[in-house]
């Protein structure tokens, strides 16, 4: 069907040209910047990324990073849904861990972060600063999800005698998933900024950050953008799969709204 | 058998919602109580099943009983198909692997006597608004109750949707004959199902009259000059018998 086709390659047409809009744009001010050690051009960019594509430190950096981001968003998942399942369902809860939410949220990152390094070796300050960071994203989302049930079927549920657990598992679940699924997405994007930026200044061995900040000392422009594309394309790539994986997850509770039609037309 | 309602009554707050309601339910036999929106007559479902508690007045022959509801609105899982809204409704009816056995059995029964069992598979949003309704209804029946109570279950649907609905609610009725409290501010519904017909006044609600309708179900149709003398009856008993109610 061209229909389908044309709204199906539309999208991506203009994404393309977003990221053909972009390069041009930084090609016209680093040739007018005209010094790569303020703003390289995009292929010195790139040939930097080559360069370090061939070392091994860069991958064992990309590993150890993507471990601490693992972590870091587990931990936040555990946090989050524990506190926010305790905060949907008690409101005392809520209120005693309003404050504290709000002040993690009003703080800054990076006094965070700075805050951690007297506390904790290297390697922990950024997941310690990613968790806090994090979590109250899950939590958020979890509490909006509890709240989310309808508590007209609730009330039906009950009248029927429904099995808490059944009401749990058939209901309440499928009913925060779309919540918990997007707050866990965003977690997971602030995970890889806010490890990152604890990596930069916490210096740990084996990280993405610590690569960035030694080419920032050794002045080496085109290799901090190096590391930052590799940051942004690694954050955007698990992000991806963590979206197909929601998909693969929701698809179970909420089927695509055409399906019907979709089936009649074949 | 039967079951009573005496002198019940009910106030939220200041508001005084049921002033003295009394009436008389036979088993096996289905019970309309008209009356005008607002006037508390859900308020009456709730008391029977016990989701609230009435001031005063009593109750007798509720005890023990299974109760089973249709709500106005559907109220099905949108994520889940025809058939498993149904499972999910019976849940607590499954003990052992037999249960689940009869279940299936129980289930595909009401859908085919709801005219659903071809849409087994399909989810609420792809079901019409009749058809949700009717799979409401099956759910309800489904349900093993002694009582079923039925709020508005068939209002806000156009005309042929209602007749269609209420064809399959009588099919589904004939086959275990709970005893039924239809709650209902259309004289219609209250004429083409009702054994009895118990009316309610404005908020707060008194029984203003009791019908009984000597018609049996088959023989009765929505254009029947047999049912014209109970219509009268019940346009008297809500007051709409003087010229000037129309003024």
């Amino acid at each position: 069907m061209p229909r389908s086709n044309s709204t199906k390659l539309h999208p991506l047409l203009w994404r393309l040209l977003g990221v053909a809009v972009f390069l041009a744009v930084w090609q016209v001010a680093a040739t007018l910047v005209q010094s790569s050690l303020i703003l390289p051009q995009p292929w010195e960019a790139v040939s930097a990324l080559v360069h370090l594509l061939a070392k091994a430190a860069f991958w064992l950096s990309v590993a150890g990073t993507f471990l601490r981001v693992l972590e870091a968003f587990f931990l936040s998942l555990c946090v989050g849904l524990a506190s926010g399942a305790l905060s949907g369902f008690r409101p005392q809860v809520k209120a005693f861990m309003n404050p504290f939410i709000t002040g993690v949220r009003a703080t800054p990152v990076l006094a965070l972060i700075l805050l951690a390094m007297f506390w904790f070796p290297s390697t922990q300050v950024p997941v310690f600063s990613a968790v806090l960071m994090a979590f109250p994203v899950i939590y958020t989302s979890t509490e909006a999800g509890i709240h989310a049930t309808d508590q007209k079927l609730v009330q039906m549920s009950n009248l029927f005698h429904v099995p808490k657990s059944t009401i749990f598992w058939r209901l309440r679940l499928p009913s925060a998933l779309p919540y918990l699924l997007s707050g866990a997405k965003n977690a997971l994007g602030l995970s890889w900024k806010v490890i990152v930026a604890g990596e930069v200044l916490a210096q740990p061995r084996m990280a993405l950050g610590t690569g960035m900040q030694d080419a920032r000392l050794t002045l080496e422009t085109p290799t901090v953008f190096a590391w930052a594309i590799t940051t942004i394309l690694l954050c955007g790539l698990s992000e991806y799969f963590f979206g197909i994986l929601a998909r693969r997850l929701s698809i179970q509770f909420q089927p695509p709204q055409d399906e019907s039609k979709e089936r009649g037309g074949q | 058998m039967s079951a009573h309602v005496k002198n019940l009554k009910k106030n939220f707050g200041s508001l005084n919602v049921l002033q003295d309601i009394s009436f008389e339910l036979e088993d096996a036999s289905i019970t309309a109580i008209l009356g005008p929106s607002g006037c508390g007559k859900t308020t009456i479902l709730n008391i029977l099943s016990g989701i609230t508690g009435a001031d005063s007045g009593a109750l007798a022959g509720f005890e023990g009983k299974r109760f089973s509801y249709c709500f106005q609105e559907p109220r099905l899982l949108g994520w889940l198909s025809a058939e498993d809204n149904l499972r999910f409704a019976l849940s607590s009816l499954l003990r052992s692997r037999r249960d689940s056995q009869d279940m299936g059995q129980r289930i595909e029964r009401f859908l085919r006597e709801s005219g659903l069992f071809e849409f087994k598979g399909y989810r609420p949003n792809q079901l019409s608004g009749g058809m949700q309704k009717r799979l409401a209804l099956a759910r309800a029946f489904a349900f093993p109750s002694d009582m079923l109570l039925l709020d508005e279950a068939f209002s806000a649907v156009d005309l042929r949707q209602k007749i269609e609905l209420m064809r399959a609610f009588l099919r589904l009725w004939i086959d275990e004959k709970p005893t039924v409290i239809i709650v209902t501010h259309d004289i219609h519904d209250a004429l083409f199902l009702a054994d009895r017909v118990v009316v309610l006044s404005q908020r707060p609600a008194r029984v203003e009259g009791m019908l009984d309708i000597d018609l049996p179900h088959e023989k009765r149709t929505f254009a029947s000059s047999e049912l014209s003398k109970y219509e009268m009856e019940l346009y008297r008993l809500l007051g709409f018998d003087h010229p000037d109610s129309f003024a």
